[in-house]
């Protein structure tokens, strides 16, 4: 009895004990990460080796290996093993120094950058000023969508062999964000200018890693970059990255040993991997998220009338989307990425504050209680289940959603082929990346012309977009940010629904990995120039 | 000269089917539903750069004009650039070659090596028919993707010895020519039972057991040559369906072959690739009915060439 009696403090004060020591790290299986990470790298392993890690897709686009012309996160992830940003993103979407030491912000639509004097490309050359300036200049003249999202640059200048310029012609709170990603890496300039490397073809830059070999949907050599700027770093000798398209194909190699780490796109995956000795299987947030496409451009489309497209986001529960679909993994969302600061709450959206029989009142009203659309999605999971429960929850409002499966690139020629595209309704997903004003651009047809499609413009929405991305942080930025949420969620031409997660297994017998809690880019490999081998 | 006619009347009909097929091919990849630029270039891609591509490898001018010069290029040896690795397509599949086809080798010998004993034994066995039944039940039931997946897990799981997945040496093929044969296994089984058991019939069978000979001399002598013909035949056909089947048994086993590469392209409109690779297994599919026709006048030469150059 008296046993029992103490057993209970002893309890509360573990359980106390545990909560608080939570704030600051956390448990994962075999690895214990601070705030802000799900798994942070074991310094006291010592550096060497050569890591193996599988990926399920290689670049593949048309225009090749330039950065600046990468317009997806898989792409960023194997190139951000050799290029690098002025600035990067830390944990918790805090912009951080990388090839700039610091810079100011003397004014709202100017930013000073003064460079780190210790960097060299891979091939040993010092980078410049000039290439800095070379590479923004190259970026804003090109066709890259990421133009866009850098905003409204009206110069790039070199100040002296260590500064550079870049003035906005208006305040622009993403531009540092935005440099922040692959497509505003720094070239080596003067190899491109004289035409010594074509970065169509291959990679060159200041990054960890350089290429050693690459076999296009095969495999990726890299070996470390000996003129890396920061101490110490890459850990490792090399990485050779397999590129292994079936996920059961993944999951054998983790657990064979062939593979130390691979990126999973099955949320299942954990549950698959449960009794493989030696395998530690992560969940990474991130800001990526899927949304609804409702047609309303074709002709006789069904979607015309808002109160029907009101009606069904009302119909969608995204909790259970993300429950049912995502293993729980998922979080709902507004158009401002959940997990990004100054995100709207999507529970506070009017879509998520009403209930069935109001969207049952809707539809009656618009004329459409028995209506049935084809719902056009890709193979690739987890967009199927995604699409199930979709059916199913509109199925409680007296909506037929009839799904129809096919390969990605069936489904590109329907959705984004034709003006106007030819699909009642389709699913997808965005990069959310590190703003949360970036993605809202997507909502204006006038800038995203992907979308003209399938939606018409909002001039209301497109005004609050502007106004969200000029705003500095802070209260009044939130309130504009909401703002696009509301309106974006009363538009409902394009629906955003819950946030994508990423899964990163890697075998604690033969790495230790870094992994942050959120990632904006998509980039499971973020932080490999510190990943350790353990049988180094 | 009979013969100088046949081969002549079959490479003027291989090289027709060539035709069709290139025909074919080049039509159907340019209907598949999802177009070249949304798919390699993606949905952010601008007009410009789509019209670039297309004026970069010719898809702006009619598909008549596109496919001349694509046959043209074809019968000078270049099966043109790939679109999204921009190197020849010709290089890629020369380089993936030595995958499928030792993937494709060893599953045949498999077969032939496991298949046509079976078959023979079950013939002459009737207490080992039920056997040979079940496994053949087996072998055309599960597909391979079922089964390649079931090995991919077992193997990687619990260190059963051999790799599961990836290519580093022939070792790497092990299980995938195992299971990539376990269909053709069970259908040369039983064509070979069959065709033994048809043969078995024959008086000059009865006729060699009258007169005393073994029955290991009289399958090797009387009855496996006569039996062969459907068997090879089969064998022929079996290849042509392997080379098919690799594809599956590449995407589960992760394999660097053509089947893995022709699928991918599939999947981006890659259409320099798809046409190269389907053209190549048109060829090689023709060849080996060629090699077929050859083989089985071998093996009987009652099966001889007409004087109007037809088999007879």
């Amino acid at each position: 009895m008296r046993h029992r009696l103490l057993a209970v403090p002893l309890a509360a004060a573990v359980l106390v004990t545990s909560a608080c020591s939570a704030q600051e790290t956390s448990t994962t299986g075999g690895s214990t990460a601070k705030a802000g990470y799900v798994a942070t790298v074991d310094d006291s392993l010592p550096a060497g080796g050569t890591l193996d890690v599988e990926l399920p897709i290689d670049i593949g686009a048309a225009t090749g290996l330039d950065p600046q012309l990468a317009d997806v996160a898989s792409s960023w992830q194997l190139m951000s093993l050799v290029y690098e940003t002025l600035v990067t993103v830390g944990p918790d979407f805090a912009v951080q120094p990388a090839l700039a030491a610091s810079w100011e912000n003397p004014s709202p639509t100017k930013y000073v950058f003064r460079l780190r004097d210790d960097v060299f490309f891979s091939n040993g050359r010092a980078m410049t000023a000039d290439d800095v300036v070379g590479s923004l200049q190259r970026l804003l003249a090109s066709q890259s969508v990421w133009r866009g999202q850098l905003g409204p640059v009206k110069s790039v200048t070199k100040v002296d062999d260590k500064t550079v310029d870049v003035e906005l012609t208006t305040a622009y709170t993403p531009f540092l964000a935005a440099l922040a990603n692959v497509p505003a890496a720094v070239l080596p300039m003067k190899e491109i200018n004289e035409k010594s490397v074509d970065v169509t073809k291959t990679m060159l830059g200041t990054g960890p890693f350089k290429v050693d070999s690459h076999r296009q949907d095969v495999s990726w050599a890299f070996g470390k970059n000996d003129k890396y700027w920061s101490d110490g770093e890459p850990r490792l000798d090399g990485v050779n990255v397999t590129i292994a398209t079936e996920e059961a194909a993944r999951v054998a190699s983790l657990q064979s040993g062939k593979a130390s780490v691979a990126t999973l796109g099955n949320v299942d995956s954990k549950s698959m991997l449960a009794g493989a000795s030696g395998v530690e299987v992560l969940s990474q947030a991130t800001t990526d998220f899927y949304y609804l496409m409702l047609n309303t451009q074709v002709s006789g489309s069904k979607f015309a009338d808002p109160r029907v497209r009101k009606a069904i986001n009302i119909a969608l529960d995204r909790e259970q989307i993300s429950s049912v679909a995502l293993g729980g993994q998922g979080k709902p969302t507004g158009v401002t990425p959940t997990g990004l600061p100054g995100a709207c709450d999507p529970a506070g959206l009017p879509s998520a504050t009403a209930g069935a029989e109001e969207a049952k009142k809707l539809l009656a009203e618009a004329g459409a209680t028995n209506l049935t659309f084809t719902l056009s999605i890709f193979s690739t999971a987890p967009a199927p289940a995604v699409a199930q429960v979709i059916q199913q929850n509109l199925e409680q409002v007296g909506i037929t959603v009839k799904i129809e499966q096919m390969d990605e690139a069936s489904w590109a020629g329907k959705v984004y082929g034709a003006v106007p595209a030819t699909f009642d309704a389709a699913l997808s997903w965005f990069a959310g990346y590190a703003d949360a004003g970036m993605v809202t651009k997507w909502w204006n047809p006038d800038v995203a012309v992907f979308n003209k499609g399938f939606m018409k413009s909002d001039p209301a929405l497109s005004s609050a977009i502007d106004k969200a991305v000029v705003l500095p942080a802070g209260d009044a930025r939130t309130a504009a940010l909401a703002e696009v949420c509301t309106k974006v969620d009363e538009d409902a031409q394009m629906l955003p629904l819950v946030t994508r997660p990423s899964t990163v297994a890697y075998r604690t017998d033969a790495a230790s990995v870094g992994l942050y809690a959120t990632e904006g880019y998509g980039n499971a490999l973020r932080l490999i120039a510190d990943f350790r081998k353990k049988s180094a | 000269m009979r013969l100088a006619l046949w081969w002549l009347g079959r490479a003027v009909s291989a090289a027709a089917t060539l035709l069709g097929v290139s025909i074919l091919i080049f039509a159907a990849v340019r209907m598949m539903p999802g177009g070249f630029a949304e798919t390699i270039l993606g949905p952010f891609a601008t007009a410009d750069q789509k019209a670039e591509l297309a004026d970069r490898y010719g898809l702006d001018q009619s598909v008549f004009v596109q496919y001349g010069h694509w046959l043209a290029a074809v019968a000078r040896g270049d099966f043109g650039v790939s679109m999204i690795s921009r190197e020849p397509v010709v290089s890629e599949l020369w380089a993936r070659l030595p995958v499928t086809g030792q993937l494709t080798l060893f599953s045949v010998l498999i077969a032939t090596l496991v298949g046509v004993p079976l078959g023979v034994l079950t013939a002459v066995r009737a207490r080992r028919a039920a056997v040979g039944r079940l496994l053949s039940g087996l072998g055309v039931s599960v597909p391979e993707f079922v089964l390649g997946s079931l090995v991919v897990f077992l193997f990687s799981r619990y260190a059963l010895g051999l790799p599961a997945g990836g290519y580093d040496n022939v070792r790497s093929l092990v299980l995938p020519s195992l299971v990539l044969s376990f269909f053709a296994i069970s259908i040369t089984a039983r064509t070979t039972r069959d065709a033994v058991m048809g043969v078995l019939v024959e008086p000059y069978v009865t006729a060699a057991v009258a007169r005393g000979e073994s029955p290991w001399f009289i399958i090797r002598h009387h009855v496996l040559r006569n039996a062969a013909i459907p068997v090879v035949t089969l064998l022929a056909t079996i290849t042509a369906y392997l080379l098919g089947g690799a594809l599956i048994v590449e995407y589960v086993f992760n394999l660097p072959g053509i089947g893995s590469y022709v699928v991918q392209a599939v999947g981006r409109r890659d259409y320099a690739v798809v046409q190269a690779g389907v053209l190549l297994a048109a060829t090689v599919f023709i060849v080996l009915n060629l090699l077929v026709d050859l083989v089985v006048g071998l093996i009987d030469p009652r099966l001889g060439v007409t004087s109007k150059g037809r088999r007879a």
